[in-house]
């Protein structure tokens, strides 16, 4: 109980520090909010002194951060938002309204989520209540190439292809039940994909414990073993769910402005630049609340799933009955990446031709050209190298950040929900704001937040671990805290968030790429794969080949380290028995729900 | 749960999932019965200050002809009478405006004393309104018909000045409430709004008295959608008649019939930075304006959705073209011989991005080493202004508020103007425009002081945008006019 409370009284301070945060924002970064208010009021307008004056009278900027931050907060307490810097209007409302879409959103998303795992995982539930497992060979593969697709591309090809030019369901708007469909196509498919793909690893684990076992011999029917097999995966999946269910509400900004759905993603993306502060404020509020509700109910549901188990150290590790079969895949990938990239060196990736533009493939233009008539093939090759050296190096840092708060779940977990719930351009503008907006400004942003799934993914992991029973055996051996943690904790843990982390590399790249326009990161003409991505977006209709290229190159990178990192699987086991390095515990969400937000 | 609840639990949670769904807003059912059908729209901006006259948000109202001023714009640029039936200059500060006959949609008469009172707020609003910048004036009625306004310092441009939508005239009624100011049912024109569902959507019905004649369509549903490919879907999926900016990248995917291309007084130009760093030897600057190939830009990157750069109007400034003179004292090229230089520009504006990608290759192979920096356009203002950046690219209305081609020239090229963004401070331009902002004959002055200003090679003209409006098949006498004043009329029906 005494626990409880401390992690409530955190999780009320980060809030708050949050908030106070947002109301110096401005004065931080020295970025004036009466011009940007100015500009979000009316673009064309000349920003002349007596405007800004007037504006400056009129939102009480002359008073300092600080007074505008107690009235607000006064008002708050009594139920009042304040007021839009922008339009006027009352606050509340308009949040509550954008809550209600994105949460309706999420809902029709998570629905079609559940549905595509559940697709994904029906063969090896059949097999499994059937006990023929053994001789699977490992799938999967559509799945992860799913899993790794920007969301905008999904959504872009679901709105043209299903919306426009089949005309089958409604593409604009967010008017009624039918246009949920699309947009939560678009969210659903990949978040499916990759908590399919993580449940289907773990499933063969859970039908090779011993009481899966005996309940078979005891003579009970199929279906039950498996549903018994589906409740003790499914807490390791929980948190992660959780935490996609948090990300989205914020920010799925692209699917937002695609479909044109009014949904907090947008609302708070644009308080964040116009730097409407009674908005962002409200709106990452509202977040951060429903990020707390979110881990809560989680947390809820693995204690009705497994909590007598993990309560008395009962657990038995889930682990593999047979390590998958060592494959050529990896180093398919490895050589397909290799090839694409030397093929594209020797061409220029800058030299500009309009009269070339958006040409389809051909003999001289292998990969077809972009809107401004560059090669595609080149811009690809060319930007693999600055991609993979800045997107590894992020990788690193936010892993050793990742495993070391995670060790401390009840210090990181709600800064883990709350940090997975900020709009990433907040974050970002946070982070500008305290380091100021060098060379390193856009790496740490994108840190900020991408160790946030690693460290929960360590705490899940840890959490069963120590209820394994082995664990209590060595324990029992007189083994005290450290030896413990270094011969039995770690070598459990870090090999499966190693791999997770390598599954995030492309999500880290494109995270990147959506900062360009805050002025961080990577400018054009760059072939930085992310960008390369956002410049040929408008053109998706027309001269696919421009997208796809990196799309398919950056789905390439996921499916290599997918696969790659099953062959540090192979290499890292060592120890016997009931061995805990060949776990593959929740790799969490997609890395690609990282992506642009944007 | 008993089996029982669910039908009750059911009924209670519908009200609380319709609150999850924003209202439509449209009544397509509702076509009258005298034929016509109710229009639909896709804007592309939606209102930021609950629709107030005073902001952004008056083009919408202007747009969608709600309001009216006491003049307009006539398709030369000059004022034309709207609810000001004729007007007069008395002298040099005082103008006397005759009204028409004509009432709100509220059903009052538009008296002089009406006007008077609608525009003494818009003269008392802060921030002043765009098009009242600088200038103060006071309006009284006079007689039954009769409104004389006189303005502070001596104003030739006054009748262009009343043409702006932030100048409407609104009955009493909308000024109400302190600070707010609420144009539903209190405007002139053919349509009245009827329903604003916040920032997503608004209803207008025909307004049936209005002076000027029954609008054809009976009412209009407009939808505010901000991106352009989701405009460009709304019409091909025929949910809009007319959906206004479609982006260039879009327009090849609409029907060739329902694309309408109108030149606008929108000019994308390059400036260049005259008071810091490599800009400011003007040898240079020539260099640069050499080799700039405009047409490569209006072709390859706007499709030939623009026409190139000739000046800093365009050609739907349509008096310019002819009055132009060729500009004087331009500087010999020098060579750059690899000087460094930064170039800005936004991504508010999908296009600039790629042109500042092609004019970086055009000066690099004339010798400069060229740097992009792309940012949002309210994270590069201020640092542009500050000269921060060699070269600025930028789309700019050459017509501001006002209609008048004077004030583009004080506030982005003179010491004291405050959107210079070349950091222009040259004697000649300054006396050059203030002459130009003194006299009647504002035309050929402004062509004067526009060559003024090209000879310092302070800006390099590079495309005159054309404004594409979606407009679908069945869509007759929609309103393209070059100064995006206009998009629905009482002749507009599908």
């Amino acid at each position: 109980m005494r626990h409880q409370t401390v992690t409530l009284l955190w999780r009320a301070g980060i809030a708050a520090a949050l908030v106070c945060a947002i109301g110096v924002l401005p004065w931080l970064t020295h970025t004036d909010p009466a011009l940007t208010v100015l500009k979000a009021r009316s673009a064309e307008r000349d920003p002349t002194p007596e405007v800004l004056a007037d504006i400056r009278a009129q939102l009480g900027l002359d008073r300092g951060p600080f007074h505008l931050l107690g009235d607000w907060l006064g008002g708050l307490w009594h139920g009042d938002a304040g007021r839009s810097w922008i339009s006027g209007n009352e606050v509340a409302p308009a949040v509550l309204q954008a809550v209600g879409v994105s949460l309706m959103l999420m809902a029709v998303a998570l629905a079609v989520a559940a549905l595509t795992a559940a697709l994904i995982c029906a063969r090896t539930l059949w097999l499994g209540a059937h006990r023929r497992l053994d001789g699977r060979r490992a799938g999967g593969s559509g799945s992860a190439v799913l899993a790794a697709l920007p969301e905008f591309l999904t959504a872009s090809v679901l709105a043209t292809v299903v919306g426009v030019q089949l005309g089958w369901l409604p593409a604009l708007g967010w008017y009624g039940p039918q246009w949920t469909i699309l947009p939560a196509l678009a969210l659903g498919l990949p978040a499916g994909a990759v908590l399919g793909r993580l449940l289907d690893d773990l499933l063969p684990g859970a039908f090779a414990e011993p009481w899966a076992l005996a309940a078979t011999a005891r003579g009970l029917p199929g279906r039950t073993v498996a549903c018994q097999a589906l409740r003790r995966c499914l807490p390791g999946l929980l948190p992660n769910t959780g935490l996609f269910v948090v990300g989205l509400t914020g920010g799925s900004v692209t699917v937002e402005q695609i479909f044109d759905i009014p949904g907090l993603g947008r609302t708070t993306l644009q308080a964040a630049l116009a730097q409407d502060l009674p908005v962002l404020q409200a709106g990452t509020l509202a977040l951060v609340l429903l990020a707390a509700v979110a881990a809560g109910v989680a947390h809820v549901l693995t204690r009705l799933l497994i909590g007598p188990a993990l309560r008395d150290g009962e657990l038995s590790s889930l682990h593999r009955p047979a390590p998958p079969a060592r494959t050529i895949l990896p180093f398919v990938h490895a050589g397909l990446l290799l090839t694409v990239i030397v093929c594209g060196l020797p061409r220029d990736p800058l030299a500009l031709d309009t009269a070339e533009r958006l040409a389809a493939p051909s003999p001289s233009h292998p990969f077809g050209t972009d809107a401004l008539g560059r090669d595609v093939l080149a811009r690809v090759a060319h930007g693999a190298l600055d991609t993979l050296l800045l997107a590894l190096a992020i990788t690193a840092a936010t892993l050793l950040t990742g495993l070391a708060l995670g060790l401390l779940p009840r210090l990181s977990g709600p800064l883990v929900d709350t940090v997975t719930a900020l709009p990433p351009v907040l974050v970002a503008l946070l982070v500008t704001a305290v380091v100021g907006s060098g060379t390193a400004t856009p790496a740490l942003a994108v840190a900020a937040v991408a160790w946030a799934p690693l460290a929960a993914h360590t705490s899940a992991l840890l959490q069963q671990e120590r209820a394994a029973l082995h664990l209590t055996a060595t324990r029992a051996l007189g083994a005290g805290p450290w030896y413990l943690l270094r011969h039995e904790l770690l070598p459990a843990v870090v090999p499966p968030v190693t791999r997770h982390a390598l599954l995030r590399l492309p999500g880290i790249a494109l995270a990147l790429a959506s900062l360009a326009f805050l002025g961080l990161g990577a400018q054009p003409p760059s072939p930085e794969w992310g960008l390369l991505l956002a410049e040929n977006q408008p053109y998706a209709e027309r001269a696919p080949w421009a997208v796809l290229a990196p799309a398919a190159v950056l789905a390439l990178l996921g499916a290599l380290a997918v696969t790659a990192a099953g062959g540090v699987r192979g290499a890292r086991r060592r120890r016997g028995g009931s061995e805990t390095a060949a776990r593959s515990m929740p790799e969490e969400q997609s890395p690609v729900r990282q992506l642009v937000k944007q | 749960m008993p089996r029982r609840l669910r039908p009750l639990l059911a009924l209670a949670l519908a009200p609380v999932l319709a609150g999850c769904f924003a209202s439509g807003g449209g009544t397509d059912s509702a076509d009258s019965a005298d034929g016509g059908s109710r229009l639909r729209v896709a804007l592309a901006f939606p209102p930021a200050e609950n629709l107030s006259p005073y902001g952004a948000d008056a083009t919408i109202l202007s747009r969608l002809g709600v309001t009216e001023g006491l003049t307009a714009l006539d398709a030369n640029g000059a004022a034309a009478p709207a609810l000001a039936a004729s007007w007069r200059q008395e002298n040099d500060r005082t103008w006397f405006f005759t009204l028409r006959e004509a009432t709100f949609q509220d059903g009052s008469t538009v008296t002089p004393a009406a006007v008077a009172t609608a525009l003494t707020h818009a003269a008392q609003a802060k921030p002043a309104p765009a098009g009242l910048a600088g200038v103060t004036f006071t309006a009284k009625a006079d007689g039954s018909t009769g409104v004389r306004i006189t303005t502070k310092t001596p104003d030739p441009v006054l009748p262009l000045r009343l043409s702006s939508p932030s100048l409407a005239v609104l009955s009493g009624k909308a000024y109400g409430t302190k600070d707010k100011v609420d144009p539903v049912g209190t405007a002139t024109g053919p349509f009245e709004l009827t329903k604003v569902l916040g920032a997503t959507a608004v209803t207008l019905d025909r307004y049936d008295d209005y002076w000027g004649g029954r609008a054809q369509a009976p009412g209009i549903d407009v939808k505010f959608v901000a991106d352009g490919t989701a405009r460009a879907s709304a019409l091909r999926t025929d949910q809009v008649d007319l959906a206004e900016a479609i982006p260039v990248a879009q327009a090849a995917t609409l029907d060739k019939d329902t694309v309408e291309a109108t030149a606008t007084t929108r000019t994308t130009s390059l400036l260049l930075n005259t008071r810091k760093g490599a800009f400011k030897d003007a040898a240079l600057r020539a260099a640069a304006r050499e080799a700039v190939d405009t047409s490569a830009l209006a072709k390859g990157v706007y499709e030939g959705y623009a026409d190139p750069g000739a000046g800093i109007y365009g050609p739907a400034v349509t008096w310019a073209a002819g009055k132009r003179t060729e500009p004087a004292g331009r500087a010999k090229a020098g060579k750059p011989e690899g000087t460094r230089i930064t170039i800005a520009t936004y991504d508010n504006r999908p296009e600039l991005p790629e042109v500042a990608q092609v004019l970086k290759q055009q000066l690099e192979k004339a010798g400069f080493e060229v740097t992009l920096e792309v940012r949002e356009y309210s994270r590069l203002e201020s640092d542009a202004l500050d000269g921060r950046f060699d070269a600025f690219v930028g789309a700019r209305n050459s017509l501001v508020d006002t209609g008048d081609p004077v004030g583009v020239l004080a506030s982005d090229y003179t010491c004291d103007g405050g959107y210079n963004l070349a950091l222009l401070c040259d004697k000649d331009v300054d006396r050059a425009v203030a002459k130009a902002a003194d006299t009647a004959e504002r035309q050929d002055a402004a062509m004067a002081a526009e060559a003024e200003i090209l000879g310092t090679d302070a800006v390099v003209p590079l495309v005159h945008q054309r404004v594409i409006t979606g407009v679908g098949g069945s869509v007759r006498g929609a309103l393209l006019d070059p100064y995006e004043r206009t998009l629905v009329g009482i002749g507009t029906r599908r």
